[in-house]
């Protein structure tokens, strides 16, 4: 029997994750919040990985796992598949999506406010790309739980420097 | 021969040129009266500044909603003051016109007011509201940065929204 719910659901239950966590529960203490919240995604993404690899046979080598995870993982999860691939073949892969879908209504506020405190760089587009990237450590946690449940020890990072394209950034550990 | 309208005292406005653009101005208001959004196309005069123009705006629209719930010669219902009603509830007034322009309106149930001021020929535009709700619940609702009760700044929102309004006929 398969059970669904709708989509919006989903995201609005992932942004209130985020603003709990950062708001509530860890407050001024982002990095707190952010290792909260990839612990969440490590565990999603174990079970998601079992869920999704039950027929199949074991990976042949990493490669072959990561291109699971931009094919068959990333359609059943975001319904779409990874644009880009690049790898050093020494252990780092860059997955590109140019559309990343949690990310498709994120719009930063165009006109920065004006901040007296620090001079140095445009602050209000700092403090909006701080509170952007909160949102990918979810992911990052995912893909991360992924790749440990097929045997892959890694470290996952995100970067936003161009919406709503997003890269990942995974490390495998040797 | 036309005795209103037309003429030297109240002229009509110019037909909108081929390139579309019929709207003059947009107000999305919150339930407390926040001017989330105003947008500005065409609009040749300012009689007041924008903080009693908003003011202006919202207060006409509240009082016009409660007048025309209790002038309804035919639903009882009159509703409470101030508290949106579901679609087809009571009595729901949608547009006025002027020989200058035409103002449609439309209120949903989370007490979001969408007013867009166009030109006097434009059709039934309360579909095309429902439409711009939609715009909104899609990118200003669900975007995660975007703090309820605060002016809206998405940019993916206003090109969505230019886009739409543009290819009103």
């Amino acid at each position: 029997m398969v059970r669904e719910v709708a989509e919006s659901c989903v995201d609005t239950m992932l942004m209130e994750m985020v603003a709990m966590y950062s708001g509530r529960f860890y407050a001024n203490k982002p990095e707190l919040a952010a290792r909260r919240i990839e612990a969440i995604g490590y565990q999603v993404g174990h079970q998601l990985s079992e869920r999704y690899t039950m027929e199949r046979p074991r990976f042949s080598d990493h490669l072959e796992a990561i291109k699971f995870i931009c094919k068959d993982f990333w359609s059943e999860v975001f319904k779409k598949q990874i644009d880009n691939l690049k790898t050093n073949h020494r252990g780092t892969f860059v997955l590109q999506d140019n559309k990343f879908r949690w990310l498709s209504r994120v719009s930063i506020d165009p006109s920065p406010e004006k901040e007296t405190e620090d001079p140095l760089s445009t602050p209000g587009e700092s403090k909006a790309a701080q509170a952007v990237s909160m949102y990918l450590y979810f992911p990052c946690g995912i893909i991360r739980g992924v790749l440990s449940n097929l045997g892959i020890p890694c470290a996952v990072s995100a970067d936003i420097s161009s919406l709503p394209t997003c890269s990942f950034v995974i490390r495998v550990k040797a | 021969m036309q005795f209103f309208g037309g003429s030297e005292i109240s002229p009509s406005p110019p037909v909108p040129t081929a390139s579309g653009n019929n709207a003059h101005m947009m107000y999305v208001f919150n339930r407390n009266g926040v001017c989330l959004l105003y947008k500005e196309w065409n609009r040749p005069l300012h009689t007041l500044n924008p903080q009693q123009d908003h003011k202006l705006m919202f207060g006409l629209l509240f009082s016009l909603k409660s007048l025309t719930a209790k002038m309804d010669p035919v639903n009882a219902d009159k509703g409470n003051l101030g508290v949106p009603q579901l679609p087809g509830q009571g009595c729901s007034f949608h547009s006025f016109r002027t020989n200058t322009y035409k103002l449609s309106f439309m209120e949903t149930p989370s007490g979001i007011k969408i007013i867009l001021v166009t030109h006097p020929k434009t059709g039934d535009l309360r579909e095309s509201l429902k439409y711009i709700y939609g715009l909104y619940v899609e990118y200003v609702v669900k975007n995660p940065i975007y703090s309820p009760g605060s002016p809206i700044k998405s940019e993916l929102f206003n090109t969505a929204l230019d886009q739409y309004v543009r290819s009103i006929s």
